[in-house]
């Protein structure tokens, strides 16, 4: 007897399914955490509580929680424009580094003041970040070069070029911390007055509504996305393959250059060796619980914040690693997947004799 | 009549959200027969074979195979009973070579364990313990090739079989499906649409070969929405409309007037009126022109092609002869690698597709689905695929949703397509066949275009959205549009066009009006012009053909 599992095409995906994919990926992510909690003796109800309710209700983890949401909206919004017309920017983290580099340059080098500088910083920062995207777009756009792997094997070129500039030509005269040197105030991004958010928020949310709006408004954003439901029906109807690959991960590159402009000049102050997020790479999940549009993206950047600055406070207070958020984000992503697979198959679970595998056929045609 | 019934279905009712697909339909197969299954497209016809195939489960009824009651909760247990379905849409492997497609699945042991080779290892690797193992854990893709070969010449199927599947048309892909069902030696064996996508002479001869299958004891269902296709090959058919059943008659007792009138449930016209126009000015001219198909071999061997305003230019041919290479040619989707292409006079070789677009060109892809739409986006954002950047709907880089919308509203209604509730929220994929092309004429149409080039835009689509694609053709070249038709199916070609062209390997080979020429003068230079293969092709349909 052998227990049989019997996957069935589903012949029409319940509309609930696809609104409560995220909600319900989020939750059952959390409870299979809740197993690694209980394993390290903690009361899973408790850590929750001070991951979520402590962070959101307190007025320094909600400056905490903004602070971390910041370089998440942005490089989410990296891997969201590009995924909409079905590419993969992988390397966010990449561009992030190159953004990161050009601001800090700027920021150390160029005296203008405050009003002046930080924009910029933040245009040389979309720049760099461009210019990097820039060789993986055109061997996507012009050769049809999986930009999956060039995109994310750029991560590793950008890193070595930090930690060479930091240690060489940037690094803060008279020091020997691998570092550049402390940005002037100018180049700091001040805080929001009254409330004290990091004002990077007013960017983030102004880059959330400019995606927003080309997407769902333009032209622009109607070819973005006929293009990323058939690229071959598009370029039947005339749209350029190649004008919207370059764009969408020109565009991408730059945002999450921004990002790391933002981390540099609104947190960390100066370029370190050792910094490395790793944003870039927790984009994906944030673009993926987020695909159904910009604002989405920001919500769940706001969650992967929530789950960040969280961890830290159960690591301080209940002495739980932080990799448990590096639990709850593999979770996530793992049952997004599975969502997706239970969206499309229903599954029977039978004990009794099993039938020969073989080729089961899909549903298709009309009724 | 239940007495001899191989396969019965009993009252089937199957209900989808919203729809009852099939409302109490019974359906008997005898053994050897030929059935026809005939209906509309959403008449249920799919829906019913999908639950003989274990696709999906009846909500109520049952099935009996041979007087037993059968219980299927997955296409494997229908071929396990003997239950083989050659489905509409190819579930093939475009990597893997035709035999390995067809091996796949049946989940053969390596060949080092298959016993059917002599000496001490194969004393070995017989054994019973070895072999069960095998059979779990090794699959044999060193597919016989020549076995499978002489399959396909056997049934007059035109095919290498170590050819990969990507670099075959769509008509070859077909054979190949049924070539898969016929190697797994069914007792039962379900055609969904078979001929949409071959050519009249290929069907006669699957026709043959189905009859042959016949006599030897199989039993065949054949869904379809063609007429001609009941009285040419079945013995009996069972009519479905709406989900119900009409009824099962002898083939010989009915004529085509009374299917089509079982099946649409009112009376329809065949023959599409056309008034004589006058052509105009030339709107395209192409010479020597020259293109490779998708693995960069020639296809195309210097064509010379002119169209007129107000005239339909059938284009017939053996599918994979060049004709959809060169109808993407001449709509500047596919490169040329020589010749000239002028429309209106202005010269666009070499021209991108939007220029051709905007010169006034429209085009009716072969494929809906792969070049025609795109299945995940809206109606809305369909009927505006091409036409979004129009004055009409934006403003700078703004694009109007409303107008699109109002747009998308207004091609539904002129061109009859049903199945919408809402432009924004309906899908293209969940339109059927019918509808969806029907949303694409619309589409090509209304731009009121100087150039239609139209490839088998009925192919796949029931009785009713024919008649009216075939009429909107008609309208079009009576406004002054110069059409290019390019069709597998003759009497389409016969009927609308006035000047009909033969494209045989690339070239075109044979001119002439439909008044001057006859479907076996066509059919046979469909075929290079040797009598060989075409003439059991012409006897079938010579005659009728010369009538008309």
């Amino acid at each position: 007897m052998k227990l049989d599992v019997e996957l069935t095409p589903r012949e029409q995906v319940p509309r609930w399914m696809g609104y409560g994919t995220p909600v319900f990926t989020i939750l059952a992510a959390l409870a299979v955490s809740a197993v690694a909690l209980l394993a390290l003796g903690v009361s899973p109800l408790a850590a929750y509580r001070l991951m979520f309710v402590q962070t959101l209700t307190t007025s320094f983890g909600m400056t905490e929680t903004i602070a971390k949401a910041v370089p998440l909206i942005f490089v989410g919004l990296a891997v969201y424009l590009p995924l909409k017309a079905q590419l993969w920017n992988i390397g966010a983290e990449g561009q992030l580094f190159l953004g990161a580099i050009a601001g800090s340059w700027i920021g150390v080098n160029v005296s203008l003041p405050g009003y002046a500088l930080l924009p910029l910083m933040f245009l040389a920062g979309g720049v760099a970040g461009a210019v990097w995207i820039a060789v993986p777009a055109w061997l996507r756009a012009k050769l049809g070069i999986n930009e999956i792997i060039t995109t994310l094997l750029f991560v590793f070129i950008a890193a070595e070029i930090k930690n060479y500039l930091v240690r060489g030509p940037m690094q803060a005269p008279g020091a020997n911390f691998p570092q550049t040197a402390q940005l002037p105030v100018a180049a700091r991004l001040p805080e929001l007055p009254v409330i004290g958010f990091p004002a990077g928020i007013v960017l983030a949310i102004a880059f959330v509504a400019v995606i927003h709006v080309v997407l769902n408004y333009t032209r622009l954003g109607f070819e973005i996305t006929f293009i990323g439901a058939n690229d071959e029906a598009a370029e039947h109807a005339g749209m350029s393959k190649l004008k919207i690959y370059t764009v969408v991960l020109l565009s991408g590159g730059a945002i999450a250059g921004i990002a790391g402009v933002s981390e540099i000049a609104g947190v960390q102050g100066r370029l370190r060796a050792q910094f490395a997020p790793g944003y870039g790479f927790t984009a994906i999940p944030i673009a993926l619980l987020g695909r159904n549009g910009a604002v989405q993206v920001m919500l769940a950047a706001c969650f992967f914040a929530v789950l960040f600055v969280g961890g830290s406070s159960i690591q301080t207070l209940l002495s739980v690693p932080a990799a448990i958020v590096d639990i709850i984000q593999a979770l996530v992503i793992l049952f997004l997947i599975t969502a997706e697979f239970f969206k499309q198959y229903r599954i029977d679970l039978s004990l009794g004799e099993r039938p020969d595998p073989g080729a089961t056929g899909s549903v298709e045609g009309d009724l | 009549m239940t007495e001899d019934a191989y396969v019965r279905m009993e009252d089937i009712t199957k209900t989808f959200p919203g729809v009852v697909a099939n409302d109490e339909v019974s359906l008997s197969i005898r053994k050897g027969e030929i059935h026809g299954l005939l209906g509309e497209n959403g008449a249920g016809k799919s829906t019913l074979m999908k639950i003989l195939y274990g696709l999906y489960t009846a909500d109520e009824g049952r099935i009996l195979l041979d007087g037993e009651p059968l219980e299927m909760a997955s296409p494997q247990d229908a071929i396990d009973a003997g239950i083989g379905m050659v489905h509409q849409h190819f579930k093939l492997i475009p990597r893997l070579s035709v035999s390995k497609n067809i091996v796949l699945g049946m989940r053969e042991p390596s060949a080092r364990f298959r016993g059917d080779s002599d000496g001490l290892l194969s004393a070995l690797t017989s054994a019973r313990a070895v072999s069960g193992l095998a059979r779990r854990f090794t699959l044999g893709l060193d597919e016989p090739e020549t076995e499978i070969q002489s399959l396909a010449d056997d049934y007059g199927f035109d095919i290498d079989v170590t050819s990969k599947v990507w670099e075959l048309g769509v008509g070859e892909r077909q054979r190949v499906e049924i070539l898969k069902a016929l190697y797994r030696d069914v007792d039962l064996l379900i055609l969904d649409e078979p001929t949409a996508v071959l050519t009249p002479g290929e069907a006669d001869r699957l026709f043959e070969t189905l009859r042959e299958l016949a006599t030897e004891g199989l039993s065949i269902i054949i869904i379809t929405h063609k007429l001609d296709e009941v009285n040419a090959v079945t013995d009996r058919v069972t009519i479905l409309r709406d989900g119900e059943g009409v009824g099962t008659v002898e083939t010989a007792d009915v004529d085509a007037d009374a299917l089509a009138r079982m099946m649409v449930g009112r009376d329809v016209l065949f023959d599409v009126d056309k008034e004589p126009v006058a052509t105009g000015e030339t709107v395209l001219e192409a010479s020597g022109l020259r293109a490779t198909d998708d693995r960069g071999i020639d296809a195309l061997a210097g064509v010379d092609l002119t169209i007129r305003e107000g005239e339909i230019v059938g284009l017939a041919g053996v599918s994979g002869n060049g004709q959809k290479e060169l109808a993407e040619a001449l709509v500047g989707v596919r490169e040329t690698t020589a010749g000239r292409i002028t429309l209106g006079g202005e010269d666009l070789t070499h021209a991108s597709p939007r220029t051709f677009i905007d010169s006034g060109v429209s085009f009716v892809p072969e494929d809906r689905h792969v070049e025609g739409c795109a299945d995940d986006l809206s109606v809305m954002h369909n009927a505006v695929m091409k036409g979004y950047g129009d004055e009409a709907f934006s403003d700078g880089p703004w694009l109007d949703y409303e107008a699109t919308a109002e747009y998308a509203e207004r091609l539904v209604d002129e061109f009859d397509v049903r199945g919408i509730t809402d432009v924004e929220e309906i899908t293209a994929g969940e339109l059927s066949g019918g509808n969806l092309q029907k949303l694409i004429l619309a589409r090509e149409m209304v731009r009121e275009p100087d150039l239609l080039v139209a490839n088998q835009p009925t192919r796949g689509v029931d009785v009713g959205a024919i008649e009216f694609i075939r009429e909107r053709l008609v309208e079009q070249r009576e406004q002054g549009t110069g059409v290019l038709l390019l069709s597998e199916d003759l009497d389409e070609i016969f009927d609308l066009s006035d000047r009909i062209l033969v494209i045989y390997e690339g070239e075109i080979v044979y001119e002439a009006t439909p008044a001057e020429t006859s479907r076996r003068r066509v059919g046979l230079e469909m075929n290079g012009g040797d009598a060989g293969p075409a003439s059991r092709q012409v006897a079938v349909d010579g005659g009728h053909g010369e009538s008309r």
